[in-house]
């Protein structure tokens, strides 16, 4: 990954911080439904994974966070009429910020019941393998999601028909309030691939190059018909599992904040290579709030969709 | 018209539609090389080849939740769950992933998935005996086919290829071997449009699968006696179409549901219910149910015999209505 490659990754990141602060914001305020589960701490990992691939590839998400929406294209102002239930939304008020969709960049949805994406992609790959067309479809997941048994299922299967599927585990730490340590038997959630016969790599999920690189080579293998590849990117999830989650199980999450926030830690990186400058930041700073406000606005003035749309879009 | 099976007319149904569009594939446990633990696939591996007729894994979760995924991508996927039972193993990905895909991203998808499930032909145990066809009537999303006859198995299953909806396909074990006639050349089923079996005036049954066959069985009995009942069979549960048994009701003022399912909140409920909202002025007898009192099926068939409606009940059930 080239400097302006990252620095494109850190501009996203940005906009994402601060658009889901708002969100959050807002749903302090009593605007909007407190529903969001805030990404902050993981953006970066997942913005530079998604750099990694082409724009016809497809991914399907887990609970945390905006940014894959984002990273993809998706407008700030569909996803947060999501989270309003406004005209505009995605999902037409269907669901909510948790199932964002958005086709035509490549953006499948997502499973509410966590870990249901791993079953869905593969039912993704079988159709790509069966167009005989270069893509990739990959699922980001968390480590409390790797117990589910569609995990096993699927990596087994998607092994088995060496089909273009990447699995993209953000491994915070934590599964709502259970730590790992008291969840998941195994150090490193990459080590369960040797159990399916695939590749399985951890890389530090704050190194934005680092993350692309193993993403670039899972590509290449999923496009060469080779199948496969677990990546566990380790992660830190800087807020509660959600917007009124105060942490209270967590004994170090105040530190984790001062310490632990990757975003402070690659701007500074940038800074010192040259790539960027203080001038640069304040100015990224006002664009993003400029767009922030202007979506914002955009969704405060739509209208609340339609009572009858609940009864819409069940059958095609 | 020729005559086959209702295990040959599903086979010419996948066979048919396989041949017409590339985009339908089968898979399923043991339905490729041995052509399905029931034979229902036999042939189709041999013509379609490896990349459209598969067999999986023991994996119900993921051959049903991958059926989604390939469906919303444009293809037509038909699964065989083998057992009508493992829907609850996959059931999330039943209800949640294909009955909801589309409903929770606002439309953005349409799913064109068959899940082949061989249901009831009681024998096989608790967990392989079931006919849950309540379960999908009770989950938005999902259209459920529960075809009696060789020519409404064909058309059914071309019908629910054919559609962009998510559909459960009760076929219905006891039946494979059934022989009827099937008209030739391509020809689909609308789902939706019940069917009356047999007229007459002194009671509605309302039956399908094998208590269609056992109410139809009864019915010639009752007929020596003079007693002539009307029997409507709905051969799709979701659509479901009301207004048949309601004008049949108008006719006859009584209905008897038999059914090869739980009696508590099973399809007879609903249809009691439904009349009780709209027939209640036509009907002159109380509404009644036969079906499996709330206990799960037995292996051993003189049990089974013991609790599943028999063509016995059946006579005696109208017996003592129309007395």
């Amino acid at each position: 990954m080239n400097s302006v490659q990252m620095l494109e990754v850190f501009k996203t990141a940005v906009l994402v911080r601060r658009f889901e602060a708002r969100i959050v914001q807002m749903a302090m305020a009593g605007e909007l439904p407190g529903s969001l589960h805030a990404g902050a701490g993981q953006e970066i990992c997942q913005i530079a994974a998604i750099s990694a691939l082409s724009r016809d590839d497809y991914i399907l998400y887990g609970h945390r966070g905006v940014a894959y929406m984002i990273a993809r294209g998706t407008s700030l102002a569909s996803i947060l009429a999501d989270v309003a239930g406004k005209e505009g939304a995605t999902s037409r008020g269907k669901g909510g910020v948790m199932h964002v969709v958005d086709v035509a960049n490549g953006i499948l949805g997502e499973s509410g019941t966590l870990g249901g994406g791993f079953v869905m992609s593969v039912g993704v790959g079988m159709a790509l393998k069966r167009r005989k067309q270069s893509q990739a479809v990959v699922y980001f997941f968390g480590d409390g999601t790797s117990n589910r048994g569609t995990f096993h299922e699927s990596l087994n299967w998607a092994a088995v028909q060496k089909l273009p599927c990447i699995y993209f585990c953000e491994n915070n730490g934590y599964a709502v309030s259970v730590p790992t340590s008291r969840s998941t038997a195994v150090a490193d959630i990459s080590s369960r691939a040797a159990g399916y016969g695939v590749p399985g790599v951890v890389v530090d999920g704050s190194d934005p190059a680092a993350v692309h690189e193993v993403m670039q080579t899972a590509v290449a293998r999923a496009r060469a018909g080779h199948g496969p590849t677990l990546i566990e990117a380790k992660v830190t999830r800087l807020h509660g599992h959600y917007v009124a989650d105060q942490q209270t199980y967590r004994p170090d999450a105040e530190l984790v904040l001062k310490t632990k926030d990757p975003l402070p830690k690659l701007q500074q990186t940038l800074i010192d290579a040259g790539v960027l400058t203080e001038t640069q930041v304040t100015q990224i700073e006002a664009d993003v709030q400029r767009q922030i406000d202007e979506a914002v606005a955009a969704v405060r003035a739509a209208p609340l969709l339609a009572p009858e749309v609940a009864l819409q879009d069940l059958y095609a | 018209m020729p005559i086959i099976t209702y295990s040959k007319a599903i086979n010419q149904a996948l066979a048919e539609e396989m041949a017409r569009d590339e985009n339908v594939i089968l898979y399923g446990q043991d339905v490729a090389v041995w052509g399905g633990i029931f034979k229902v696939t036999d042939g189709l591996y041999e013509r379609f080849g490896e990349e459209r007729v598969f067999d999986s894994p023991i994996s119900e979760n993921v051959m049903v939740g991958a059926g989604v995924g390939a469906a919303i991508m444009g293809l037509r996927p038909v699964v065989e769950l083998q057992f009508a039972d493992f829907l609850l193993t996959a059931g999330d990905e039943v209800f949640f992933k294909a009955g909801m895909w589309r409903f929770m991203h606002g439309g953005a998808f349409k799913v064109p998935l068959v899940i082949r499930a061989p249901s009831g032909g009681s024998g096989f145990g608790p967990e392989h005996s079931a006919c849950p066809e309540a379960f999908i009537m009770h989950a938005p999303g999902l259209l459920c086919a529960v075809p009696s006859t060789p020519a409404d198995a064909k058309g059914l299953l071309k019908e629910a290829i054919r559609l962009d909806n998510p559909v459960v396909y009760c076929e219905h074990k006891l039946l494979y071997a059934m022989r009827g006639e099937v008209p030739d050349g391509d020809y689909t089923t609308p789902f939706g449009k019940a069917v009356v079996r047999r007229e007459g005036d002194a009671v509605t049954i309302v039956a399908w699968q094998d208590m269609l066959r056992r109410s139809l069985a009864a019915a010639e009995r009752l007929s020596k006696e003079g007693i002539e009942v009307e029997i409507v069979d709905p051969r799709t549960l979701n659509p479901f179409d009301r207004e048949t048994i309601v004008e049949s009701v108008k006719k006859t003022g009584a209905c008897i549901v038999v059914e090869e399912a739980y009696r508590t909140l099973g399809v007879g409920a609903e249809i009691g219910a439904m009349l009780l909202e709209q027939a209640l002025p036509y009907l002159d007898k109380p509404f009644k149910r036969l079906a499996i009192p709330d206990v799960p099926l037995p292996t051993s068939q003189h049990l089974v015999n013991a609790i599943v409606p028999s063509e016995d009940d059946i006579y005696k059930a109208v017996k003592d209505l129309v007395s």
